[in-house]
């Protein structure tokens, strides 16, 4: 029976829900579409679970869909991120992490963060997982010279938009 | 010191400070498509509702309608009939409202199993009882041009005099073209009801099904 694989489901997820949260961070510009956005992945991935096939580990195989749900998004997204009616969903986030820091500096970068493109947002995103480039490439589905490239480029961009 | 290291350093640092949603919680975000759905079916049935009302307004031959059933004597039964399902129509929406404000608070996932269960009850009602109105309606318009319009009337007197089995013969192509308008009302609606509610109500099934293999594991 394979409602097994799918009673996991919710363990794996509630196990490594912390990964959502942070593509959420990085993709969300407030608490509202936080939450939307990890419904929308929560979702996605339960959709995707029945080919999910192990071959990979469950939490890299949540990066792949996860990102590949919020820049799916993020493009449609013009519109800004909808989803489902989400103002009784018995979960309350604690939101002091949207005030970041105090530190006026990491506000800044993550303000010019935002300001990226879906893909440069999933590289740094990923960067800041402790992903190396192959790792990278493999779940946005780039080449890995197309990662360094990248990368490079959002170095100088965060640079110059710091220092401008 | 790099943007990306100073950016990586905090990033490492605030770990502890995502939001940990429970199974159950989860549970409910996965399922939480149900609310929407059921927020369509209420919307829909108001739309639905306002289509009909505005037809029956703008339609130039309701006034005509009404002073040929006043004319035949027979608005004692027809106004509240049409008051009746007026009342019913409301009853309906309100019901609609209900179980998508029901289908949004639900914490638990049995109790929403049971409420999509509700609701699609609640659609099925609706379209019996629609359909069945639309089809109690033919008879009662067919006996009502045979009993009081006087066109009918002379008619019915010339087959008569014309012969006596005539008149059976002419009731019973009365009573079969009423069945056949019966049936194509019936597949005509159906099969509206079955586009606007039918494939929501799909959806909502296949969303009762997925959460009854997660409960039938536990």
């Amino acid at each position: 029976m394979k409602s097994d694989s799918e009673h996991n489901f919710v363990e794996l997820l509630q196990k490594h829900q912390n990964i959502v949260h942070k593509i959420c961070r990085i993709y969300s510009d407030n608490e509202h579409a936080h939450k939307d956005l990890f419904q929308e992945i929560s979702i996605q991935l339960w959709k995707a679970f029945p080919k999910f096939r192990g071959d990979s580990k469950f939490s890299t195989w949540m990066y792949r869909v996860g990102l590949n749900t919020a820049i799916t998004l993020y493009r449609k997204s013009l519109r800004t991120i909808k989803s489902q009616p989400i103002e009784s969903v018995a979960y309350k986030l604690a939101y002091q992490d949207y005030d970041d820091t105090k530190d006026q500096q990491l506000k800044m970068i993550y303000t010019a963060v935002k300001k990226l493109n879906d893909i440069d947002k999933g590289i740094v995103f990923l960067y800041l997982e402790n992903k190396n480039y192959k790792e990278i490439s493999d779940t946005l589905g780039i080449s890995e010279v197309n990662a360094r490239v990248r990368m490079n480029r959002i170095k100088t961009k965060l640079k110059t938009q710091l220092n401008a | 010191m790099d943007e990306l290291e100073l950016l990586k350093k905090d990033w490492d640092k605030s770990k502890k400070n995502y939001p940990n949603l429970s199974k159950e919680e989860i549970y409910n975000l996965i399922s939480k498509r149900s609310s929407s759905i059921v927020k369509w079916i209420f919307i829909i049935s108001v739309l639905e509702f306002s289509l009909w009302t505005l037809l029956s307004f703008s339609f130039d031959g309701s006034s005509e309608a009404y002073e040929k059933i006043e004319s035949y004597g027979y608005e004692f039964i027809i106004y509240p009939l049409v008051g009746i399902s007026y009342i019913i129509l409301f009853v309906f929406m309100f019901l609609f409202y209900k179980n998508y404000k029901n289908i949004s608070v639900t914490e638990n996932t049995k109790v929403l199993m049971e409420r999509i269960l509700k609701t699609r009850k609640t659609v099925k009602y609706y379209v019996i009882y629609n359909l069945t109105f639309m089809c109690l309606g033919i008879p009662l318009a067919v006996i009502m041009e045979l009993s009081s319009n006087p066109e009918t009337q002379i008619l019915i007197s010339d087959i008569k005099s014309e012969g006596e089995n005539n008149i059976y013969i002419f009731y019973l192509i009365v009573a079969v073209l009423s069945l056949i308008a019966m049936a194509l009302i019936t597949i005509l609606f159906l099969g509206f009801y079955y586009l606007i509610y039918g494939l929501l109500l799909k959806r909502l099934k296949i969303n009762y099904k997925e959460l009854k293999k997660i409960v039938d594991v536990e």
